[in-house]
């Protein structure tokens, strides 16, 4: 074939898939970037909870009149409730899961069957692109945040421990994305999945240390709730980063979380092939 | 035969109920054509009220306290708070959601084109009876909360509370509204159900909060600017703090200057409108 270059010449080999799903990254980051003043009223809005969860939790101190509380200062409550914010940042997948069950139900998912695609890679390199668009342009407020309520701070001089938080964070990403992906392919057995993909959110919003730190529910629900995958979402980066963890309970929280992911990925390309095997599209 | 004549306002007010009605039973039929999925939303809504209560539970194990709020008062405030986000999801919050989607897909034009006020039509087309339980737990959680304060209810107090309450209410649809209508500015990618959960933030904690130095600032601007502050705090304080005439007649009128603000920001959004179709 001489006749003109392929517009995506997506060739054999490693270096021409790696290519194929860059370009995604691109396509789609300039799509992000498209909706931007609807992102920035989304930005500002972001910032209120944070401000009243701070005043809340202050609130509750200045009444109890203790200085702790299962072990956690208020200035730590309140630094652990921002930081969240960075470990949501890289590991909500927002709509993932919904999006799977839909094309799945509307038949468009039958295109990962003729184009060589691989939906999981595919949607991978989607949401990486998301989330760097996303990071990149909330790098500046949460620094101006970071830096405007530094008092609540105190950042450890570890690098180790820097190196730990950032990794948590990618490998929760990483755990984020295959949780929910394997989650939409139940779409492949049951027609209308939305409200139970509402539902596990919802419990994932306390599950994971979102709502406040999983230790101030006690010490045995708090043991519970450390053995579930849901921490990583939340909980465990920023335990990371406030030195809570030594490096023991660091290098085992990562390798459970490294195992979490693998298990969730097994999960998603068994459900996927399984789910492609029972699937029919309807239609042109 | 004059009578009908003589009131074309109550005749179509007549004509706005009727609708609404209709509105009403369509959307429960459909509701109930789906009850499975009507079964998860409503455990849904009950877990989410667990969750809440954990926390509050949580807090009060911790302290008697919250800025003068006691457990059975913070609880009244929570009950308060559910009761209200439960009937704006009911009425207005899937309807506003829809309406982003009919700017973006160019659907509106067949809104526009039909013979009732867009605000109406858009604002009640669906009702989400799912999550009208949630007015009827948070009553309950009130109810509890009373007993458990044992203060007698005043005739002065239980009026004060129904009208800056309806008036909170006025004020959430407004913020609603407003924030739907900004999607024909922007185009919309993020979900509306988020950024009214981010905002509806400022409704979820007693004022009394923002009482910090720094947080002098977003208290007056929520206060007299954007009255979040007021929606679900001033009918809580009403029934069971203390009665502060100011801020109670300042709630009545900013509910009803926020209906005026609301309505005119959405009808300015309608005129700048353009289809997406070709």
């Amino acid at each position: 074939m001489s006749a003109g270059p392929l517009p995506v010449s997506a060739g054999p080999g490693l270096m021409g898939s790696l290519k194929k799903y860059l370009r995604i990254f691109r396509v789609s980051l300039v799509e992000r970037l498209a909706y931007r003043a609807d992102f920035l009223l989304g930005t500002v809005l972001r910032f209120l909870p944070m401000v009243t969860s701070v005043l809340l939790w202050s609130a509750v101190y200045r009444g109890s009149g203790r200085d702790t509380i299962e072990g956690y200062t208020c200035r730590e409550v309140i630094a652990y409730l921002l930081l969240v914010h960075v470990s949501r940042m890289f590991s909500s997948m927002p709509g993932l899961a919904a999006g799977i069950a839909r094309d799945i139900r509307d038949g468009t998912v039958k295109r990962y069957l003729v184009q060589p695609l691989d939906l999981q890679a595919h949607l991978l390199a989607y949401r990486a692109a998301h989330k760097f668009a996303y990071i990149l342009t909330s790098a500046l407020p949460y620094a101006g945040l970071f830096f405007f309520m530094s008092s609540y701070f105190d950042w450890p001089a570890e690098p180790w421990i820097w190196a730990a938080w950032l990794t948590s964070l990618l490998l929760g990403f990483l755990m984020g994305f295959l949780m929910e992906f394997a989650l939409g392919l139940l779409g492949f057995w049951f027609l209308e999945i939305s409200s139970f993909l509402y539902l596990i959110n919802t419990v994932s919003f306390f599950l994971s240390g979102h709502l406040m730190p999983l230790d101030l529910f006690g010490e045995r629900m708090a043991m519970v709730l450390k053995e579930l995958p849901f921490q990583y979402l939340a909980y465990f980066p920023a335990s990371v980063i406030l030195g809570r963890e030594t490096p023991e309970t660091v290098i085992k929280g990562l390798l459970v979380e490294l195992g979490w992911c693998l298990a969730f990925f097994i999960a998603g390309r068994v459900a996927l092939r399984m789910g492609l095997k029972r699937f029919s599209a309807f239609g042109g | 035969m004059v009578n009908e004549r003589e009131h074309p306002a109550r005749r179509r007010l007549a004509s706005y109920l009727r609708l609404l009605g209709a509105f009403g039973r369509f959307s429960l039929n459909r509701e109930l054509a789906f009850r499975g999925n009507f079964l998860m939303k409503v455990l849904l809504e009950v877990v989410w009220l667990g969750i809440l209560l954990l926390f509050f539970h949580t807090i009060f194990r911790n302290t008697s306290r919250i800025e003068g709020w006691n457990e059975y008062q913070y609880l009244f405030f929570l009950g308060c708070y559910y009761a209200l986000e439960g009937l704006i999801e009911t009425l207005f919050l899937e309807n506003c959601i829809e309406f982003g989607e009919l700017v973006r897909t160019g659907n509106l034009d067949f809104f526009l084109l039909k013979p009732i006020d867009e605000q109406f039509l858009l604002s009640f087309r669906h009702i989400d009876w799912s999550t009208a339980p949630k007015v009827f737990i948070g009553g309950a959680l009130m109810g509890v909360s009373l007993w458990e304060l044992g203060e007698p209810i005043g005739l002065l107090k239980a009026f004060c509370f129904v009208v800056t309450l309806g008036s909170g209410i006025a004020m959430a649809y407004s913020f609603l509204l407003i924030l739907a209508s900004t999607a024909i500015w922007m185009v919309r990618n993020q979900s509306l159900m988020e950024l009214w959960w981010l905002f509806s933030s400022l409704m979820r904690y007693p004022r009394d909060i923002y009482e910090e130095p720094w947080a002098v600032l977003i208290q007056k601007v929520f206060t007299f600017l954007l009255p979040a502050l007021l929606v679900v705090s001033v009918p809580a304080e009403a029934m069971v703090r203390v009665l502060e005439p100011g801020i109670i007649v300042w709630t009545i009128l900013a509910g009803m200057m926020m209906l005026v603000i609301s309505r005119w920001v959405f009808r300015k959004s309608i005129r700048f409108y353009r289809s997406a179709s070709s």
